[in-house]
C-alpha cells in the first residue's frame, strides 16, 4: 500500500516535472518602446530611450523596442524571442521593420531579433557585433544604462538608412491619435447630452446613450459596422444607468458623486483612449528568425 | 430572361462552393505551400554558409580532415536530394528530407564542438561572424519548421472537418501534409557555445 502511495506521489511529481519542462514563458503585454520588466534601467534612461525610439520612428517609421525579463524560467531566449515578435508584431506591416532587443536578467543573456525588412542592414553578422561590442562589455563592467543606450544606438545607426517617412505615414500617425482625441471629446458630450435627456425622462436617456456612444466611436475610431450595434445596446444600457442616476440626482439633490457612474462605465473606453496619448502598437511586422544573441 | 436565372444559379453555386470550404481549403493549401518555400529557403541559406566555413575552419584546423570532410558530405547528400512540392504530399520523402538535414546538422555541430579546440580559430573575427550567421541560419529553420507544422495542421484539419471533408473527396481531393516530426535527440543535441 505504502509503496504504491509513494508511486503515486512519483508519478505526479514526474508529470509535475514534465509539465513545467513544457511550459514556454508567456510574451508579456506591451506597455511602450521600452519594456523593463526586470527594473535594469533608471528612470531617467527610459525616458530619454523612450524619446529618442519615438523620434526615430517618426523619422524612418522604424519601431525598435526594448524588453528586459527578470528570468527565462527554463525557456530558450531563441524561442521566447519569437514568440514575442510574433505577439507584439513590431515594425510596419508593409515594411517589416522592427527590432527587438531583449535581455533577460539571470541568464545572463541578450538577443537582438530582427524584423525581415531590416535583414539586409541589420545582418546577423552586425546584431552579433552590435552585442559583442557594444551591449556586452558595458553590461559587464555594471554600467547597464549606457551599455543598454549604446546598443539602441547602434541599431538606429544601423536601421537609419532603410526606410523614410513620407508624408502619408505621418499624417496616418497624427489621424491615429487625434481620433482617440475626437473620441473621447464626442464620448463627453454624448454623456452630457444623455444626462439632460435622461433627467427628464428614462427613455429619452435610452435613446440618447444609445445613438451617441456608437456615433461618437464611429466618428471618431471608425468602428465597424457590426460593433456599432453592440455599442448601441451598451451606450442604451449607459444611458438607462444615466438617466436612473439623474433622477436620484434631482430628487435627492444628492452631491457631484452621481457622476462616478457614468464616468466609471465609459471607463472601459477612457481608459484605453487616455493612455492611447502616447499609445504604440506593433504595426504587424514580419520576423523570420532572424538577429543574434549572446551571453553578457 | 434565361441569363440571369443562370447567373443567379451560378451565384449560388459560388456561395454553396464557399459555404461547404471549397475556398478555405483552397487558401490553406496555399499556406502550406508558402511555409514550405520558407523552410526550403532556411535550410537552402545554410547550405550556402557551409563552404565558407568549411574553408575558414581548414585554415585553422588541419588535423580535422575527417569532421570538415563528413560536413563536405552531408551537404553534398543535401543538395543532391530531388525536391519537389510533392515531398509535403509524401511521408517518407520529408522523413529523407529530415533525415538527411537533420545529419548536416549534427556534422555542423561536432565541427563547431571541434572548433572549440583551436583558440586562434576562435578568435578569428571571420569565424566569429561566420558562427553568428550560422546561429541565425539555424534559428530560421527552427522558426520555418514550426511555423510550416502550424498551417499544416490547420490544414489538415480543414480537410478533415465537415462539411470540408465531404467538398474534399468529391472535388478537391487533396491530401493530407506532412509536418516535420521532433528531432530525435533535439533536446540534447550540443548547442553551438563558445
Amino acid at each position: 500500500m505504502r509503496v504504491s502511495v509513494m508511486k503515486l506521489v512519483m508519478l505526479v511529481l514526474s508529470l509535475f516535472c514534465l509539465a513545467q519542462d513544457v511550459a514556454a514563458l508567456e510574451a508579456p503585454p506591451l506597455k511602450g518602446r521600452i519594456n523593463d520588466y526586470a527594473g535594469m534601467l533608471s528612470p531617467a534612461a527610459v525616458r530619454s530611450l523612450e524619446q529618442k525610439l519615438a523620434a526615430f520612428e517618426q523619422e524612418t517609421t522604424n519601431q525598435v523596442v526594448l524588453l528586459t525579463v527578470p528570468s527565462l524560467e527554463g525557456d530558450v531566449i531563441e524561442s521566447f524571442a519569437i514568440r514575442v515578435a510574433e505577439a507584439w508584431k513590431i515594425g510596419q506591416k508593409d515594411k517589416s521593420n522592427g527590432v527587438l532587443l531583449i535581455l533577460a536578467k539571470k541568464e545572463r543573456k541578450i538577443r537582438i531579433e530582427v524584423g525581415t525588412g531590416l535583414q539586409g542592414v541589420l545582418p546577423d553578422i552586425t546584431a552579433g557585433q552590435i552585442i559583442r561590442n557594444v551591449i556586452s562589455p558595458n553590461l559587464r563592467s555594471g554600467d547597464i544604462d549606457k551599455g543598454i543606450s549604446a546598443g539602441i544606438s547602434a541599431i538606429i545607426d544601423a536601421t537609419k538608412g532603410e526606410f523614410k517617412a513620407t508624408a502619408a505615414d505621418k499624417k496616418a500617425a497624427k489621424k491615429k491619435k487625434s481620433g482617440y482625441g475626437l473620441f473621447l471629446m464626442l464620448l463627453l458630450a454624448g454623456i452630457v447630452i444623455t444626462a439632460i435627456a435622461g433627467s427628464s425622462s428614462r427613455t429619452a436617456g435610452v435613446v440618447a446613450g444609445g445613438v451617441s456612444l456608437p456615433v461618437a466611436a464611429g466618428i471618431g475610431l471608425g468602428a465597424v459596422l457590426w460593433k456599432l450595434g453592440i455599442l448601441a445596446l451598451l451606450g442604451g444600457a449607459a444611458g438607462l444607468l444615466i438617466s436612473l442616476l439623474m433622477r436620484l440626482f434631482n430628487a435627492g439633490g444628492g452631491g457631484g458623486g452621481g457622476w462616478g457612474g457614468p464616468t466609471i462605465f465609459y471607463g472601459g473606453g477612457g481608459g484605453g483612449s487616455s493612455s492611447a496619448a502616447d499609445s504604440f502598437e506593433g504595426g504587424g511586422g514580419d520576423f523570420d528568425g532572424g538577429g543574434s544573441s549572446d551571453d553578457w | 430572361m434565361k441569363r440571369s436565372v443562370c447567373s443567379i444559379l451560378g451565384l449560388l453555386l459560388l456561395s454553396l462552393l464557399s459555404g461547404c470550404g471549397y475556398n478555405t481549403m483552397q487558401a490553406n493549401e496555399e499556406a502550406v505551400m508558402a511555409a514550405w518555400g520558407n523552410v526550403e529557403s532556411a535550410y537552402q541559406r545554410r547550405n550556402d554558409l557551409i563552404p565558407n566555413l568549411v574553408e575558414v575552419v581548414k585554415g585553422y584546423a588541419k588535423h580535422e580532415a575527417d569532421t570538415l570532410k563528413a560536413v563536405t558530405e552531408a551537404r553534398a547528400k543535401v543538395g543532391s536530394m530531388q525536391l519537389s512540392k510533392e515531398v509535403i504530399n509524401d511521408p517518407s520523402a520529408l522523413t529523407k528530407f529530415q533525415q538527411n538535414q537533420g545529419e548536416l546538422s549534427s556534422a555542423l555541430s561536432r565541427l563547431m564542438v571541434v572548433a572549440e579546440k583551436y583558440p586562434d580559430l576562435k578568435a578569428n573575427q571571420n569565424f566569429l561572424d561566420l558562427q553568428k550567421q550560422l546561429e541565425g541560419t539555424e534559428n530560421r529553420i527552427n522558426v520555418a519548421r514550426e511555423r510550416y507544422n502550424k498551417t499544416v495542421q490547420v490544414f489538415n484539419t480543414s480537410i478533415r472537418t465537415f462539411p470540408n471533408s465531404l467538398t474534399n473527396s468529391m472535388l478537391l481531393h487533396l491530401k493530407r501534409k506532412e509536418p516535420f516530426k521532433a528531432e530525435e535527440g533535439a533536446k540534447t543535441a550540443p548547442k553551438l557555445k563558445f
